[in-house]
């Protein structure tokens, strides 16, 4: 991502510390490329992010302002933020699968709650990486992990015909996608119509991590074993196969129908101060 | 000048909006729910954003959030919902984010009495969040007319060493009705001795000024002025890093910052008969306070040699005020003792120190009374001292 890269990131934080391999950085790239896609520019967004390999190594790449929230809280701090930003500022987080759906969940579903204008890119690696390699809240049944060495057998946010983007949709999500790193070009489109949405939009975006994910649940950190496996288990929405464990393409687009979460807080403030009621 | 017969809670409010506060979020708890409520009438009058969080933790990020958008914030609770707020105030104090928490404080442990005064906090404003390696501001007022000082004064102390400051009241400062007058004007406030300091735009992208350094102006975003804002270990630029160099000097600054700049604060108590070196010196902070000054101006009348020190300016804790060899009385809601702690560490090394407390209700002018006679005759106190009778 030379050109990108040069225009965008800083270029004391690219390459960056992830592993060699390390599918995170096709998730990375998509976003900025959907971010010039769009014309946008390096003082248009305001770019967060979380604990974990996703959050950590993303942090301070981006050229503009920045943040690292603490762990699963960025979606509150983000919505402070979007309530006083300017309305053209884009606010755009990368965060990991264990900050959005485990410890973030409750202050995720009150950001979709309030329909608040940011893109969130769950960056998921199927459990927590970063700290070696436990199972989180979208691994496949069955798959080995350090904190389940038989095989995960708890239910969780995408077991038993659970889907988690479906708990963000009833709770109010305004733009839903789900990708894998390999989908290329069509996550690169996601992602421009999450950040188009003046809402709240999230994507899932599922990428390979060979050195803890691929070396206990396939036993090799073998980069292009994990990147088969995963490619194997994804489909796109409406050619899934009995294997197909990520049916990508866009879940849902509601964009640009409900009223935006600061937007309707400011416009009922100036009313206020003007008549005294709403 | 205006004068109400109101609460601690309104006293609160107007000098929050007096000292340029836009943002409040919170998240109903007695005995803080009517701050927060009149906070959600008062501050769309003057354009501010009110809003409620999911729970606490998410009250203080919102407001962090807005603090970080160029805001002057605030937050408001009580001591079950101040622990939830571990994580966002350590991500505070380490990313020097400028915000005000009130703390009423109430009956603990947990959830324990909603509806009576209670300091077990004391301890819990100085270590706030895990880690260590930083020093916190808390101011306490004994009366609604000082909450509203120290809440002013909260919003300029933060904003000058960017850091987060408790105002850390009781129940019945936020809940009791009292005379209170609100200033109208910058002469009204100048005068009445409250100190403001705008919000100020960091233009360079550094995050991480040197050393002891204070009015640095915070990170704001949105300003293009690529700043980076993180509670990781920063490098000069605001990069993160996993160096221990980088993070003495982190820690450091966290600590001396505050330590270093304390004549901005230490006028911050109020001494009663202390001129004669009295043989009786009784310490407390909030509502105590009160009766504590009752008890001594009559133990006075009655020839007992005895003085009192109260605290505004809980922490960094004021050691100077017990550099003399004495005898202290520490006074608290709360049967632990904690205030009494501190005391023992600050004062000369064979100094006796004594502890009375209560749980719920205040101790009485007379229960006091008894006390300074006990103490000041070499005994012991029997009753709600260290060791409390049997039921
Ligand atoms: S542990 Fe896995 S997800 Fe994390 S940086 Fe390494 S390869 Fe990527």
């Amino acid at each position: 991502m030379d050109n990108l890269s040069k225009k965008y990131l800083r270029p004391r934080k690219i390459p960056s510390t992830a592993c060699s391999g390390c599918g995170l950085g096709m998730n990375h790239k998509a976003v900025v490329q959907a971010i010039y896609d769009l014309g946008l520019e390096v003082e248009d967004i305001v770019w967060g992010t979380s604990i974990g390999c996703a959050g950590r190594q993303t942090f301070g790449t981006w050229k503009g302002d920045g943040f690292a929230g603490t762990h699963g809280r960025v979606y509150a701090i983000a919505r402070g933020l979007r309530l006083v930003l300017p309305p053209e500022k884009k606010i755009i987080l990368t965060v990991g699968d264990g900050d959005a759906f485990g410890i973030g969940l409750l202050h995720l579903i009150h950001s979709a709650r309030s329909n608040a204008d940011f893109t969130v890119i769950v960056n998921d690696n199927l459990g927590y990486m970063s700290t070696g390699g436990q199972y989180g809240w979208t691994t496949p049944r069955g798959s080995k992990t350090d904190s389940s060495p038989y095989g995960m057998y708890e239910q969780n946010l995408m077991s038993d015909g659970m889907d988690v983007l479906g708990v963000l949709r009833n709770a109010g999500a305004t733009f839903l996608a789900r990708h894998v790193s390999m989908d290329g070009q069509r996550a690169v489109e996601s992602i421009r119509k999450g950040i188009q949405n003046r809402g709240f939009s999230l994507i899932h975006m599922v990428y390979p991590c060979p050195t803890n994910f691929g070396s206990r649940e396939l036993g090799t950190r073998d980069t292009v074993k994990i990147y088969n496996w995963i490619k194997k288990k994804a489909a796109p929405l409406g050619e899934e196969k009995e294997n197909t464990l990520w049916a990508t393409g866009i879940y849902y687009d509601a964009s640009n129908s409900r009223r935006e979460f600061s937007e309707s807080i400011h416009r009922n403030i100036e009313k206020i101060r003007r008549t005294g009621t709403i | 000048m205006k004068r109400y017969l109101e609460t601690g809670n309104f006293a609160i409010t107007e000098g929050a909006i007096l000292a340029g506060c836009r943002f409040f979020a919170g998240y109903p708890i007695t005995p803080a729910t009517e701050l927060a409520e009149a906070m959600s009438s008062r501050l769309p009058q003057e354009g501010g954003i009110f809003i409620q969080g999911e729970d606490e933790c998410a009250a203080l990020h919102l407001c962090v959030g807005a603090a970080l958008g160029g805001y002057k914030a605030m937050t408001a609770t009580s001591g079950p919902g101040y622990i939830l707020y571990a994580d966002p105030y350590g991500w505070a104090i380490g990313s020097e984010i400028p915000v005000v928490i009130l703390n009423s404080g109430r009956v603990g442990p947990v959830s324990g009495i909603t509806g009576a005064p209670g300091q077990g906090e004391f301890y819990l404003t100085r270590y706030p969040t895990q880690g260590g390696n930083f020093e916190t501001i808390v101011l306490a007022p004994n009366s609604a007319q000082e909450a509203m000082a120290m809440t002013v004064e909260a919003f300029y102390l933060s904003e000058r060493f960017r850091t987060p400051v408790t105002v850390l009241a009781d129940q019945l400062i936020t809940d009791g009705f009292e005379d209170i007058s609100v200033p109208e004007s910058d002469g009204e406030m100048e005068e009445m001795g409250f100190r403001t300091w705008p919000r100020k735009i960091n233009r360079g992208p550094e995050f991480y000024p040197a050393m002891d350094e204070i009015d640095v102006p915070p990170v704001v975003l949105g300003h293009n002025t690529g700043a980076l804002c993180s509670d990781w270990t920063p490098t000069e630029e605001g990069y993160d890093i996993e160096q221990v160099q980088a993070h003495h000097k982190h820690a450091y600054r966290l600590i001396y910052k505050v330590r270093n700049h304390r004549s901005l604060f230490n006028h911050l108590y109020e001494k009663n008969f202390m001129d004669d070196d009295p043989d009786l010196v009784v310490v407390s902070y909030g509502t105590p306070s009160r009766v504590v000054n009752t008890a001594v101006k009559k133990a006075r009348q009655s020839g007992l040699k005895v003085g009192a020190v109260r605290l505004i300016n809980l922490w960094p804790f004021p050691d100077e005020h017990f550099r003399r060899k004495t005898k202290y009385l520490s006074v608290e809601l709360n049967w632990d003792g904690q205030l009494v702690r501190e005391v023992q560490r600050a004062a000369p090394k064979d100094s006796e120190v004594h502890f009375i407390g209560s749980c719920g209700d205040l101790p009485t002018v007379t229960d006091l009374i008894e006390a300074f006679e006990r103490l000041l005759q070499g005994q012991s106190l029997a009753r709600r001292g260290w060791e409390l009778e049997e039921w």
